[in-house]
């Protein structure tokens, strides 16, 4: 076989030139035959034997899915010809996301793409390339945070077929029974030490998201939600009290030897699975190689409490997405709702997955102990916020923490300064904006009053370098109003043109139109009443 | 440069026989009619850059193979095709892009953007939803059966008006179990996905025109929809047909005064935005002295290592009868035929401070080891060790190869002269050797110049700087750290248009350096050309 | 230090041949420690069946062949029928076996212009080869998908998902350094050569095939297998470009066990990556030969 590809290699090679000496003379077009073996010699590749039809297909539905779910829905594709008279292309892919990013758009993505997480959702939403969601009546067979999840602007985009969170596991040779809250992980464990019997307490698998329920225990968040229930970027947690306390806690603990120094993903797993930890926090992703690694384990049906109560994770959801250049929107959105979204189907994923499924006849059905555990000890658990500002928040967070476990910072002053990096980040978007946030607000458009990030009451400056907005049709009444730049209340002007001055007042007597007129220059408003 | 003018001269003066000339004079024309034939394929497919980069590659090969002055660019005319094709054209894309806002929001052009807004559709007040269910004539006609919300039940024929129905009227078959006819005359039902596989089937209007009409939107619902959107061209706006808002095109995205805006947004030319973001971006107030050194110092002593180490090699497994040689060099080879996606993934387990396997070496043989993944000066010492290991292997192929291009009688000269072998190595090897790899050393300096992939898969640009205003790390090169700032965390996703600003900045300073080191070392001068 | 020379008559250079000898020999054992110390690591962590990339020990806990299997599709539980591991062997092979031949045809050609012809426009347009690479070409892949997918429309052998598509991609890359290479081999290569073939009456082409590049073997195996490795362990064209799984390369058809999110199948990784680097280092095993020799062999004699 080697061989012969070398032989074949060298004949080749000799053929190239052979072409190539054809054109003997120097003036000779010498390079003009290399071209010959270009467009003939790799001829297009085997093509692909369809399977034998009796009839043709009534329609052909191409999906993209990752090493897990592409082999079950290879299964299923003959059951969907037999049945529904359908092709069903499987497409084995390494990245589905990204390729999805680039072929789509030029009209070569596939019809369904198969479990993307969920905060992909919103950025895919924007690029245009999602076909929205209909799941008719079966819409209540889903959970409806899952939904949620999948959820942009209102519109459902995706449809979820599995929920995963982060799970409590203790060691049962060590561990009687799950310990409630965090201080009682450390004397527990602190205990078992003295033995000698582990040498850390707890393995920790990472800075941010694995380690969330201990922060969320001592009261921290990341974005707070505003009064809708949508995430509020301006209400950035990262670095408040329970944060700093969180991370002190664990500094403390580090200190004392009850914590391991690096928190490597793989090797914090080795240290559990080997007994040298009493306690880790993983997923279901980690399900497999924690019970073939023998290890008497059990999970917690609670997080342990801090503070502030218990522990929450995060969690994420997986979902099916359907491409909005696709010729068979229609089809696809049939085939989720008719085919995948049965019992029989769903469990089939959910046997493969190991997730919680989301697809509730299934989810009634889960008998395996582990994720009934952590789907209860999951049930406070926090989506993953799908806004954009996420962007800003994990690579700054993980600093933070990594400077307070090396020692090099405080916990104060590290989350301190992420804190004010992050929102350097997420207030960018507005810089440059000059607004008139006020009691009028509502009535002009905006959500609420005194919102100096809103649009709609945004100034625009005038060749005269006056900012100007308006006119505002308003109501008679009493109003107040004060000049703020770059979306926030930081830099703000008053009456005079003081910096937190106070408000400027206006009554109307009767209904009129408002504009204002704002000079840079002097930082005096203008009010406009017609 | 006697020998050069002579020959120069030489290959001019050959006279070219008759038939040669006929020969690549039709060549030409052959070549020529496959790219008109090509381009008008391409023109018709409405693909233009194409269509335009392939003419210029056809006006090139015209001009090389008809004048005879372009004699020298025939040896290489393929080549120059496929570099214009596949390197060059990229190249002028990458520029284009950064001039305009393509990225995440704005990922379509604006021809593709605007039909998916003309597709959205609404509901007018007023308007009925139905469920539905289809039925299909042998002729290729449907039927469908709707329930409104109420439960009334309607039964629409293709081109016919829609009447109030029952399940058992005439023509229509018993209800199933869910209230719906199992069959209607001269039709058969359908299940959905039968029903759906027909892409015709979303845009029959049930119906007359003259009363309501009722389209499938999805797979449980028909109903007396409306296109929401239209786009003008002429005054570049999109009018919602629903309330009449006028949406016009601020800068990619369709957008009304007061803030309301459609998606998609689409690729829109933004001029020199992207630079001036760029330049005022807190990337600039950060730790960049600390950066910008490193960025230098890394791919200098990667370079100097890896060369060192690869030509050592290759001087010292070079002799013909050196016992186990090709072992040796094959085993040495290994570090380059896997995949360094997967080694660097290894080394940064090896080098792990508390559990990794040297470490806990170095602690038995010594009771200390390096603190890896803590301290700044350790990090970067595991970056420049991985990159020994990942970057010597090159080099040794390279020199040994090169090698072979000296002539061993210079050798014997010298060694006639009495000069030991360190002096040889000065005098004949070492330069002779930097004439044909010199080039090769600047590719490796530029190469881990970028070289993100080592440092984001390693290490992630860490251990982070404490105190920095923007989020860097100590081993954070230029373009790790701008990634960072531009794509991880701005908070707006991938914007290409200020990731392809940002590599024309990247370029101008690479460039030079590039530029002025070959002026620097002169290189140009070709040393040996007549050796 | 090294030594280049020939042996000589002398007892005591031939004793201090035979100590420089031993010296290289342990030299080289050290060396391999330090090239192959991390691939022990690859090579038991596809004998791990705990899938984890960072084992502790050198032998795993759990050893086992399960990531061969998922490898070789005999995992029950994840058969999929596509999934072809010698398919994907082969592909690649021939994908950068032809690719590695047509560029050192192109590359070989240009350098000999480069070198040995003197025209208008020579150092300029070497100075921008080199400027070329140079340029961080962000978005070169979003672009040879748009022109490949293009192609594909216009000649469909050409296209997205064939092997003809990407071996052309791979071409466009071709008058990149290894020119830089291979001209610089061809200076040192004195002109008395050419000249004595000049007397003859020999056309350039006649130069360049009879005398010429006899005398590049050394060279050409070099760039050869610089440039088959490279187009052998590139996953980033070939991932776009080739849509179908049959059609993949080993690279590209390894990606596929770390896509998941959480769970990447690092140990089925490293076997197919083990077993991928054999055809690589066969084929070094073998042309290594041909590195050596080079000018001595009587040609320059003018």
């Amino acid at each position: 076989m080697r061989k012969n590809v070398l032989a074949l290699i060298s004949l080749l090679l000799i053929a190239t030139f052979a072409l190539a000496a054809c054109g003997a003379p120097a003036t000779e077009v010498p390079a003009e035959p290399t071209t010959a073996p270009v467009v003939e010699e790799p001829t297009a590749a085997p093509v692909v034997e369809e399977p034998v039809a009796p009839v043709e297909p009534a329609g052909t539905l191409v999906v993209w899915a990752d090493d897990t779910r592409a082999p079950i829905l290879e299964k299923l594709a003959p059951k969907v010809l037999e049945a529904y008279n359908l092709e069903l292309q499987v497409v084995l892919k390494a990245s589905l996301r990204d390729d999805f990013q680039v072929a789509a758009p030029v009209g070569e993505g596939p019809d369904i793409l198969f479990g993307v997480p969920h905060d992909q959702a919103g950025t895919l939403v924007s690029n245009g390339l999602l076909a929205e969601v209909d799941l008719g009546d079966k819409a209540a067979d889903f959970a409806p945070v899952a939904l949620g999840a999948c959820t942009v602007d209102g519109k459902l985009y995706c449809m979820p077929y599995a929920t995963e969170n982060l799970g409590f596991f203790y060691n049962t040779d060590l561990v009687a029974a799950a310990p409630a809250t965090w201080d009682e992980v450390i004397s527990v464990g602190e205990a078992l030490k003295a033995e000698g019997k582990i040498t850390y307490i707890m393995s920790v698998t990472g800075t941010t998201y694995d380690l969330y329920p201990l922060y969320t225990a001592f009261g921290g968040y990341i974005f707070g939600k505003d009064d809708a229930g949508n995430w509020n970027a301006q209400d950035l947690g990262i670095d408040n009290e329970s944060m700093i306390a969180a991370a002190t806690w664990l500094k403390d603990n580090l200190d004392k030897g009850n914590l391991p120094t690096d928190w490597d993903w793989a090797n914090n797993h080795a240290l559990f699975e080997t007994g040298e930890t009493a306690f880790i926090m993983a997923g279901p992703w980690a399900l497999d190689r924690i019970r073939e690694s023998g290890v008497p384990y059990a999970l917690a049906d609670a997080f342990p409490a801090g503070p502030a109560g218990a522990g929450s994770p995060f969690a994420g959801t997986q979902g099916i997405f359907i491409n909005a250049q696709s010729e068979n929107i229609l089809l696809a959105q049939a085939f989720l709702t008719e085919f995948i979204a049965t019992e029989e189907v769903m469990m089939e994923l959910y046997q493969a997955g190991k997730r919680p499924s989301a697809f509730l006849p299934v989810l009634a059905l889960t008998d395996d102990p582990d994720l009934l555990a952590m789907g209860t000890a999951g049930s406070n658990a926090t989506m993953m916020p799908a806004i954009p500002a996420m962007g800003s928040v994990w690579g700054n967070w993980d600093s933070a923490i990594v400077l307070t476990r090396d020692g090099k910072q405080d916990p104060a002053t590290a989350l301190t300064e992420a804190g004010t990096k992050i929102r350097g980040l997420i207030a960018n978007p507005l810089t440059g904006m000059v607004n008139v946030p006020g009691s009028y607000q509502a009535a002009a458009g905006c959500p609420g009053d005194w919102q100096p990030e809103c649009a709609v009451t945004a100034m625009a400056k005038g060749d005269d370098g006056l900012w100007r907005s308006g006119p505002f049709a308003l109501v008679a009444g009493d109003y107040e109003g004060k000049v703020a730049l770059d979306g926030s209340w930081t830099t703000n002007f008053g009456v005079e043109g003081k910096q937190d001055g106070d408000n400027y007042k206006f009554t109307l007597a009767a209904d009129a139109n408002v504009s204002f007129v704002f000079d840079p220059a002097t930082n005096l408003l203008e009010i406009v009443i017609e | 440069m006697a020998t050069t003018a002579g020959q120069a001269k030489r290959f001019q003066a050959s006279s070219e026989s008759p038939l040669s000339v006929l020969l690549r004079v039709a060549l030409i024309v052959f070549f020529d009619a496959g790219a008109a034939w090509f381009i008008q394929k391409a023109l018709v497919q409405d693909f233009i850059q194409l269509a335009i980069v392939i003419g210029i590659i056809t006006l090139m090969f015209n001009l090389i193979f008809l004048l005879p002055k372009a004699y020298p660019f025939r040896w290489m005319a393929f080549g120059l095709g496929f570099l214009i094709l596949f390197t060059i054209y990229p190249m002028v894309f990458t520029i284009y892009i950064a001039f305009t806002n393509y990225g995440d929001g704005h990922l379509l052009t604006k021809d593709q953007a605007i039909p998916l807004i003309e597709k959205i559709k609404y509901l007018p007040e007023g308007g009925a939803s139905y469920s539905w269910t289809a039925y299909k004539s042998p002729d290729g006609k449907y039927a469908l059966w709707l329930v409104d919300p109420d439960g009334n039940s309607f039964l629409c024929k293709q081109d016919e008006p829609i009447i109030a129905a029952k399940p058992g009227d005439p023509g229509v078959g018993a209800a199933d179990s869910k209230g719906i006819p199992a069959s209607v005359e001269g039709y058969e039902r359908l299940n959905k996905l039968l029903a759906a596989s027909d892409k015709t089937l979303p845009d029959i209007k049930f119906g007359t025109e003259d009363g309501i009409t009722v389209q499938i939107s999805t797979p449980s619902l028909a109903s007396a929809l409306q296109v929401r959107y239209k786009y003008d061209l002429a005054s570049d706006t999109v009018v919602d047909q629903e309330n009449g808002d006028i949406y016009l095109n601020e800068r990619g995205t369709f957008t009304t005064k007061d803030g309301k805006t459609i998606k998609p947004g689409f690729r829109e030319v933004v001029g020199l935005e992207n630079f001036v973001n760029f330049l005022t971006s807190p990337a600039l107030r950060g730790p960049l002295v600390t950066i910008m050194v490193w960025n230098f110092v890394f791919p200098t002593i990667s370079v100097l290592s890896t060369f060192s180490l690869g030509l050592a090699i290759a001087i010292m497994y070079n002799d013909k009868d050196f016992p186990l040689k090709k072992l040796i060099r094959t085993l040495l080879l290994i570090p380059y035929t896997i995949p360094s996606v997967i080694t660097i993934l290894i080394w940064r387990g090896m080098l792990n401070t508390e559990f990794g396997v040297i470490n806990r070496i170095l602690n038995d043989m010594f009771g200390w080891a390096p603190p890896w993944t803590v301290e700044a000066f350790w990090a970067r010492v595991a970056v420049l060790l991985v990159n020994l290991w990942l970057g010597f292997p090159y080099m040794m192929l390279v020199t040994s190869g090169a090698l072979q291009s000296i002539p061993s009688d210079l050798y014997e000269a010298a060694t006639i002269d009495g000069a030991g072998g360190w002096r040889r190595f000065t005098a004949i090897t070492l330069p002779l050797l930097l004439v044909a790899v010199g080039p090769l050393l600047i590719a490796s300096f530029v190469f881990n110049f970028n070289n993100f992939g080592l440092i984001y898969l390693f290490i992630g640009g860490g251990p982070p700087i404490a105190g920095a205003s923007t989020q860097a790390g100590y081993t954070d090169i230029l373009i790790s750290y701008v990634y960072n700032l531009a794509f991880a965390s701005s908070g707006r996703g991938v914007q290409y248009g200020l990731a392809s600003a940002i590599s024309i900045v990247l370029f101008f300073i690479v460039g030079s350096i590039t530029l002025f080191q070959y002026r620097y070392t002169r290189m140009w001068e070709e040393v040996s050309e007549n050796v | 230090m090294s030594k280049q020379i020939q042996p000589n008559l002398f007892g005591s250079q031939k004793f201090q041949k035979k100590l420089s000898v031993a010296i290289r020999l342990v030299i080289a054992v050290f060396l391999i420690l330090f090239a192959i110390f991390p691939v022990l690591w690859i090579i038991s962590a596809s004998f791990d069946n705990s899938n984890s990339l960072a084992t502790q020990s050198l032998i795993p806990a759990q050893a086992g062949l399960k990531n061969y299997q998922r490898l070789f599709n005999m995992d029950p539980n994840f058969a999929f029928s596509d999934l072809s591991y010698w398919r994907w062997l082969f592909n690649s092979v021939k994908v950068s076996g032809i690719s590695t031949l047509l560029s050192l045809a192109l590359t070989t050609m240009a350098a000999y212009a480069f070198s040995r012809l003197r025209f208008a426009g020579r150092v300029t347009l070497l100075k921008a080869i080199l400027l070329i690479q140079v340029f961080p070409n962000l978005l070169a892949l979003i672009a040879i998908y748009v022109i490949i997918f293009q192609f594909g429309e216009i000649i469909p052998a050409l296209g997205l998902n064939t092997h003809a598509g990407l071996i052309m991609v791979y071409l466009g890359g071709s008058m990149g350094m290894n020119i830089w290479l291979m001209k610089g081999f061809l200076d040192t290569i004195p002109r008395a050569i050419d000249e004595s073939g000049m007397v003859d009456g020999a056309s350039n082409f006649q130069i360049f095939w009879g005398l010429l590049l006899p005398l590049l073997r050394p060279i050409l195996v070099v760039i050869g297998i610089l440039s088959f490795i490279g187009t052998y362990g590139d996953f980033i064209l070939a991932r776009i470009l080739l849509t179908d799984v049959n059609q993949y390369t080993l690279m590209v058809g390894l990606q596929i066990f770390t896509a998941g999110q959480f769970d990447k199948k690092w140990g089925v990784f490293a076997a197919g990556a083990l077993l991928g680097a054999l055809p690589v280092m066969i084929t070094y095993l073998t042309l290594q030969d041909q590195i050596a020799g080079g000018l001595t062999a009587g040609a320059v004699k003018e």
